[in-house]
């Protein structure tokens, strides 16, 4: 595990060092409010988390605590009916799912896992719970996932709500490596997905 | 790094294409004339070793990509389907040979099999989903084992310092799914044609003496052309089969392979076992699996010419039925949803007893605001699955109460 953690961070140090300077990472202060996912959507953390200057898209956001790789945090912000959920990896070739405005809850898990298998280069994806919840007063879903990247030998686990609020998809989304990370970093991440409010709610 | 398998194989097309390395230094083969007949499986020398400096070096790469692949999460290690595959396998090269293999299973969605040269075989899931009977893996199988034998990638390797088989396969479906870069000589190095033409023998000959049909492996090309081309057509795309440029206009002619394989296959008066049975059974529940992996590929053209294919040998049974109605249900354009449902329905007519069935139909007619069917379908689905993941939405979508101990996760 260890030569795994080591090499996850020398990757993450590839990944910080090919960021363009003017998308700098900055520092999120607690307990102060701040607008996600160049959106509306508003939240507020309960400790210090970092806000990566590479965005995942054009309306989403990546906060992490010790580098995206240990455990990174995605808001997505009012994601319009023909897009991706993130940026092509290949369009040409291997283009990712798009929005619909008609999703059903359960549509939103299965939209997620397909975008990642595809971008992941992974046949390791499982969602493994769907069940009710709300974002920012939205009625939506909660759901947990894991998988695995190529090249690793890591199991990752992942927990998201979402809602689709006038044909928008909004999400938020936390992940890291199942040993240690992912029960290091969620109860933040529940704070913070807890406290989201979003335009109109 | 995660893209680095297809930027590299699109790498190895384009040179294939433009300039051809290898093949260009290696003697130029008469590929063209169609052998007389297979040739006589030769003596088995037994347990390939090293023998010179150069082949030690290819086995010290080969033995830490093994290393990589042993440990990867990819393997499937399940025994009854490793039991199978080395079963086939064995069953076409003979047991002596059989034993100098190490094979490994990959969960991989895309047509690949290639063999290292100290003796490590891998075959991905989507060869095994591709595979018309256990006659064509064994071919392909057989295939990969004479370019071990015969020391293929040693020749490769003293021209090109890069090796493996996966181009072969993958360079007809080169980016329609994904692709796994671990290790070194996953490199898609291309063997030249006469190294092809000869494993596409000496593989036959493991086929025929084994009592498979030989005829079974000659349209494999074809096929995987056919469905890259179906992908590419529902991307908008132009369709590559017939387009003489770039990797087609001078690598493998693959109509000629097609041809002598055919000829071959009438020659050795083929009256074998395709095994399009023996091969179901033998992959048993992954078989489904595989089909899930490729559904969630969104490639919508590709996996619809690859259902049909497969319902051209088993009929359209209420398992592709219902995996059909899954790949209209995931696209949801406008109509698919209708589409879906009616192949659901049609799956249920035959009697498929999965409950996803109802749940793909349930979901496919709420999302046409077929509340009271759909809510129906959604009840039947958790009654067979009451402890299913998403048992807690589907209960609220159905309709159904919340069970106190089913409320969302915290």
């Amino acid at each position: 595990m260890k030569r795994h953690i080591l090499i996850a961070a020398a990757a993450a140090t590839l990944v910080a060092g090919a960021t363009p300077a003017a998308a700098a990472n900055r520092l999120i202060v607690p307990n102060v409010a701040v607008a996600v996912a160049k959106s509306p959507m508003m939240v507020q953390a309960d400790r210090e988390w970092n806000r990566l200057g590479a965005r995942p898209g054009p309306l989403a956001e990546t906060w992490t605590l010790d580098g995206d790789v240990l455990n990174r945090l995605d808001f997505y912000g009012g994601l319009l009916a023909g897009t991706t959920l993130f940026r092509e990896v290949d369009r040409r070739n291997r283009p990712l799912p798009k929005l619909r405005a008609d999703m059903l809850p359960t549509d939103i898990p299965t939209l997620f896992e397909q975008s990642y298998r595809i971008a992941q280069n992974t046949s390791l994806f499982t969602i493994d719970s769907v069940a009710p919840a709300t974002l920012g007063g939205a009625n939506g879903v909660r759901f947990t996932y894991s998988f695995v990247r190529q090249d690793e030998d890591v199991t990752r686990k992942g927990e998201a709500v979402a809602a689709m609020v006038g044909g928008k998809l909004w999400l938020i989304s936390f992940e890291a490596p199942a040993l240690h990370y992912f029960d290091a970093g969620i109860a933040s991440a529940r704070t913070i997905i807890a406290s989201a409010k979003l335009p109109g709610k | 790094m995660k893209r680095l398998g297809l930027a590299r194989l699109s790498a190895a097309l384009l040179l294939a294409g433009a300039a051809l390395p290898v093949a260009a230094q290696l003697p130029a083969a008469p590929a063209a004339a169609p052998p007389a007949q297979l040739p006589p499986i030769p003596a088995w020398g037994g347990t390939l070793e090293p023998q010179d400096r150069d082949e030690r070096g290819l086995w010290m790469m080969s033995a830490d990509d093994e290393q990589l692949i042993r440990g990867s999460r990819f393997v499937i290690d399940d025994p009854a389907l490793n039991a199978y595959v080395r079963g086939v396998l064995c069953k076409a090269v003979g047991a002596d040979r059989c034993q100098s293999v190490r094979l490994y299973v990959m969960r991989v969605p895309v047509f690949n099999a290639s063999m290292h040269p100290n003796g490590m075989m891998q075959i991905w899931s989507g060869a095994l989903l591709r595979m018309r009977g256990e006659a064509e893996l064994a071919a392909v199988l057989g295939h990969e084992f004479a370019h071990y034998e015969r020391r293929h990638s040693l020749a490769g390797f003293k021209q090109a310092r890069a090796a493996t088989d996966a181009a072969l396969w993958a360079a007809f479906i080169p980016i329609a799914g994904l692709a796994v870069s671990l290790g070194a000589l996953q490199g898609f190095f291309i063997y030249n044609q006469a190294q092809e033409k000869e494993a596409d023998l000496g593989g036959l000959s493991f086929v025929q003496r084994a009592g498979y049909s030989t005829a079974a492996f000659a349209d494999v090309w074809e096929r995987l052309i056919a469905e890259e081309d179906a992908g590419r057509v529902a991307r908008g795309q132009k369709p590559r089969a017939g387009r003489r440029s770039g990797f087609f206009a001078t690598h493998p002619p693959s109509a000629e392979r097609m041809t002598y394989l055919r000829a071959l296959a009438r020659q050795a008066a083929d009256t074998g076992d395709p095994g399009a049975a023996s091969l179901r059974a033998g992959l048993g529940a992954w078989f489904g699996r595989f089909l899930e992996d490729q559904v969630k590929l969104n490639d919508f053209g590709g996996t619809e010419w690859l259902l049909a294919d497969l319902a051209r040998r088993d009929g359209w049974t209420g398992q592709l039925l219902s995996t059909r109605g899954d790949l209209y249900r995931l696209r949801g354009q406008d109509g698919d949803m209708a589409i879906a449902a009616g192949l659901y329905r049609e799956a249920l007519a035959k009697g498929h007893a999965d409950p996803e069935t109802r749940r793909g139909l349930g979901l496919a007619l709420l999302r046409q605001g077929q509340q009271a069917e759909g809510q129906a379908m959604l009840k039947a689905y958790l009654e067979a699955k009451p402890d299913a993941g998403d048992a807690a939405m589907l209960r609220m979508m159905a309709g159904l109460p919340s069970p106190a101990t089913a409320g969302p996760t915290q």
